[in-house]
């Protein structure tokens, strides 16, 4: 009886201490139910990304988090046409040889410390972006540049070692972010972690890692473009980038109100996302290029004609249609045609249509009239993977037998480098005519040239092309490596993605930008 | 009791040796190139020796092991490639969002399988036991990553009752916990049932039955403490292996947990920071044993280590 007794008391006790922690759950979770309509006095704009970046520095990330685009400001900035216009800098000339850059830069820019931004800030950050020592990924953008000089407190001149029109892109990139002259002194070995120090319309507030980024609204910006209808302050106070790996809880994120805008909608999600009344979806075209390559200096992808054999046997619009969704456009040429002046209008015309027969027929020309058995590596995601079965499907038809091997990202990459591929699928991401240098040159191989196309003619060409005196022959050269690209069949073009956001509609004037989303340009959020 | 220490200590040390040796062997001669990802191609060859040179990744592999087990022993887990950090930090900042998670999940575990397993042996072989048994057995076989998305869209989608994903609060914590901790409690069940039945037909459980104590006495105080004994060893497991659970979890809900920076880090081959992540679970995993061995003594005195 003794013993039961004391036993009641401890189950007493054990009562006490759930009931209190109940209670404490309860406060917590009303705290918690409240902070909502807190939050609601202050403007916050959530978007999602599937991955964290690795740091949040211009000049040292190989992947660059959308917060980049918001903290600092660059020289040149990107209009709604992806024009190349004023930023930092208020207006440039170029010497006639093109060897000459002169930026006059923008007066009363501060940056988020209250330091004014000066000539110092443009030199200090170019240079300390092209010191072997800091190991930058993006000092091969500048390698043109040989020197930057300051002029006065305003002016800046970059001295060029060959004309290279390019640099206004360059300059425009997220790398290019303007730095504070000697901040890595200055905030020490957390630069990029705990602070960072830009010019632009948000200001680093904190990061926790792999969950979020939260920027605050900068209330002394008025130095915004020209061409954005609001040049002062964002209307709203925070911005919160998420990270959600998992693509099925960004979508019900977006769909419950946890996230308002969702970069890269899955084309698969489009049509269920098109009907939700609570959703806008904006579709574009991106500047992206899905493509089957093949290793050009094995056999037989040496043969020119077996090259073009393996481009008419892909059904480009089965695969658009049944892969995509719809939510793409059939390739036929290397660049995607949201490069306005580089695209090469006639690539369809020139390129290689569906036509299995004429692909059996240059087979057969080539000494295969059998097909041949080979491989096809893709990466390990849904896309490719699918991409990747059906493209197998459809080189069977010409009597191209592959065998599919998947790898994961960094597994693929050292395949590729160790130069292990036959057939291999690849998608590239990038805004400007520049990539077919990174990909084509001679000099680029065995990696990133990982089709092992080293061919004189195509070094000619990109050079030439590159280093052309204005913008507008560097487009007509680019056009004349497109068709010689072409010609040669040296990559099978298969298809360019929409660029798909989606947007809910609490979010208001919201305006699709061709590159970044510009937060500052009057997007506003009203709450319920 | 001191030597059982020292023993166990001496065992830990020497796990930790060879399962050192069999990760970094394995993540080392896996394909891939962390400088790929922190310089991409385009850089100057001098450049990227600079930075190997720079982790010691240009020196021989049994150095560069001498060398990782040499700053590990002056407590050293060496700094992160990819992300800019001293791995030590990436992992603190990581562990506790893991423990918490895996601390509740465990908490739920035991408040849902060990009624559910009382109830079952005490009605064996009746439509309760079948039943809770049959459910059990789905709880095993469901994947925890469809069963968390389930969760996800049954509770939080459809019914809006606690945010999708994300970090912080409770309300936060609630649906990753409840995920892990069905799918443990379905195993646990099954355990506590069967435990529960061999220690119901010992003697001196006839015997307190037979002295006339209430059945419910019976029960909680001489059945479940006994039976609860191997129970324990499963517990010490689990406290041990608190990443290995949660991984999928972390993805699905978007929890900043130690799982998902092991699985990044794998994937970007950043080395120093998945050997980090190794030797730390490792030791969780040989400490949670310990615990559960002292744990046994406490519980059931006849147990003495030696």
């Amino acid at each position: 009886m003794k013993e039961l007794k004391g036993f009641s008391k401890v189950r007493l006790f054990v009562a006490y201490i759930m009931i209190a922690l109940c209670v404490f759950l309860g406060i917590l979770g009303m705290v918690f139910m409240e902070s909502p309509s807190v939050a609601a006095e202050r403007k916050v704009i959530v978007q999602a990304m599937d991955r964290d970046p690795d740091i949040l520095d211009t000049i040292k990330a190989a992947w660059y988090s959308d917060a980049l685009i918001y903290l600092h400001d660059r020289l040149i900035s990107r209009d709604y046409d992806f024009r190349y216009r004023p930023g930092l800098a208020t207006g440039w000339e170029v010497s006639e040889d093109g060897l000459i850059w002169i930026f006059h830069l923008r007066k009363g820019v501060t940056f988020h410390d209250g330091t004014p931004f000066t000539a110092k800030d443009v030199k200090w950050t170019i240079d300390t972006i092209k010191d072997p020592k800091t190991a930058s990924p993006s000092a091969g953008d500048l390698k043109s540049i040989d020197e930057v000089k300051i002029i006065d407190d305003h002016t800046v001149q970059m001295v060029l070692k060959y004309p290279f029109p390019n640099l206004l892109f360059n300059l425009s990139n997220t790398a290019l972010g303007i730095q504070k002259a000697g901040c890595y002194e200055e905030y020490g070995e957390y630069y990029g972690i705990k602070t960072v120090m830009g010019t632009g319309p948000f200001m680093f507030k904190k990061w926790v890692r792999g969950d979020r980024i939260v920027l605050v609204k900068n209330p002394d910006y008025n130095w915004g473009p020209e061409w954005m209808s609001n040049r002062g302050p964002a209307l709203f106070d925070e911005l919160v980038i998420r990270t959600i790996p998992e693509e099925s809880s960004r979508i019900m994120e977006l769909v419950t109100g946890g996230i308002h805008v969702l970069r890269d909608v899955p084309p698969l999600q489009a049509d269920k996302l098109k009907e939700n009344p609570d959703i806008n979806i904006f579709i574009d075209q991106s500047t992206k290029l899905g493509y089957l390559a093949y290793a050009c200096d094995k056999k037989p992808f040496d043969d020119v004609l077996v090259r073009r054999a393996i481009n008419h046997a892909v059904d480009r619009e089965t695969i658009v249609k049944y892969i995509f969704s719809g939510y793409a456009t059939p390739a036929y040429g290397y660049l995607p045609p949201a490069l306005k002046d580089e695209y090469l209008e006639e690539s369809e015309e020139l390129g290689y249509k569906y036509d299995p027969a004429r692909a059996k027929a240059l087979l057969a020309e080539a000494g295969f009239p059998n097909g041949f058995e080979t491989t096809l590596s893709a990466e390990n995601d849904s896309t490719s993977k699918r991409l990747a079965e059906v493209l197998q499907a459809q080189l069977a038809e010409v009597g191209i037998k592959a065998k599919i091997q998947l790898y994961d990202s960094a597994s693929y990459v050292a395949m590729l480098k160790a130069g292990q591929q036959d057939l291999f699928v690849r998608l590239y991401s990038w805004p400007n005519a520049d990539i077919l240098d990174w990909f084509l040159l001679s000099a680029q191989f065995p990696y990133p040239n990982h089709s092992r196309w080293c061919d004189p003619k195509t070094d000619e060409l990109i050079n030439s092309a590159a280093t052309a005196p204005t913008w507008e022959i560097r487009a007509e050269r680019y056009k004349e490596v497109q068709r010689y690209l072409i010609e040669q069949a040296v990559w099978c073009p298969i298809y360019i993605p929409d660029k798909m956001l989606a947007v809910r509609k609490e979010v208001i004037n919201f305006k699709n930008h061709p590159w970044m989303i510009q937060y500052s340009d009057g997007i506003d959020i009203v709450t319920k | 009791m001191l030597r059982y220490f020292v023993r166990r200590m001496a065992f830990l040390v020497l796990t930790l040796l060879g399962a050192t040796i069999v990760i970094f062997s394995m993540l080392h001669l896996a394909p891939g190139d962390p400088i790929d990802l922190i310089v991409g191609p385009n850089v100057i060859p001098e450049v990227r020796e600079n930075i190997r040179h720079q982790y010691g990744l240009d020196r021989p592999l049994a150095v560069q092991y001498l060398s990782f087990m040499k700053s590990l022993l002056h407590g050293d887990l060496g700094n992160s490639i990819i992300q800019h950090k001293p791995v030590s930090e990436l992992i603190v900042e990581r562990f506790f969002v893991t423990l918490e998670l895996s601390l509740t999940a465990l908490v739920i575990s035991f408040l849902i399988s060990i009624p559910i397993g009382i109830k079952a042996a005490l009605k064996r072989n009746t439509v309760t036991d079948y039943a809770l048994m049959a459910l059990s057995l789905i709880g095993i076989s469901m994947p925890t990553f469809w069963f968390g998305l389930m969760l996800l869209y049954i509770v939080a989608f459809k019914l809006r009752l606690f945010p999708v994903s994300g970090y912080g609060t409770w309300r936060h914590l609630f649906l990753p916990a409840l995920t892990i901790g069905i799918t443990d409690a379905a195993l646990l069940a099954r355990m506590v049932r069967s435990s529960m039945l061999e220690v119901i037909r010992q003697d001196y459980i006839r015997t307190a039955r037979s002295k006339g104590l209430p059945e419910r006495v019976v029960i909680n105080r001489h059945a479940l403490r006994n039976a609860l004994i191997p129970i324990i060893t499963l517990l010490g497991l689990r406290i041990g292996w608190v990443v290995g659970g949660s991984v999928v979890v972390e993805i699905v809900f978007a929890r900043p947990g130690l799982g998902r920076l092991m699985v990044d880090s794998i994937l970007a081959r950043d080395y120093p920071v998945v050997q980090g992540v190794m030797v730390v679970l490792t030791t969780c995993i040989i400490l949670g044993n310990l615990v559960a061995d002292i744990l046994y003594a406490v519980v059931d005195p006849r147990i003495k280590l030696k």
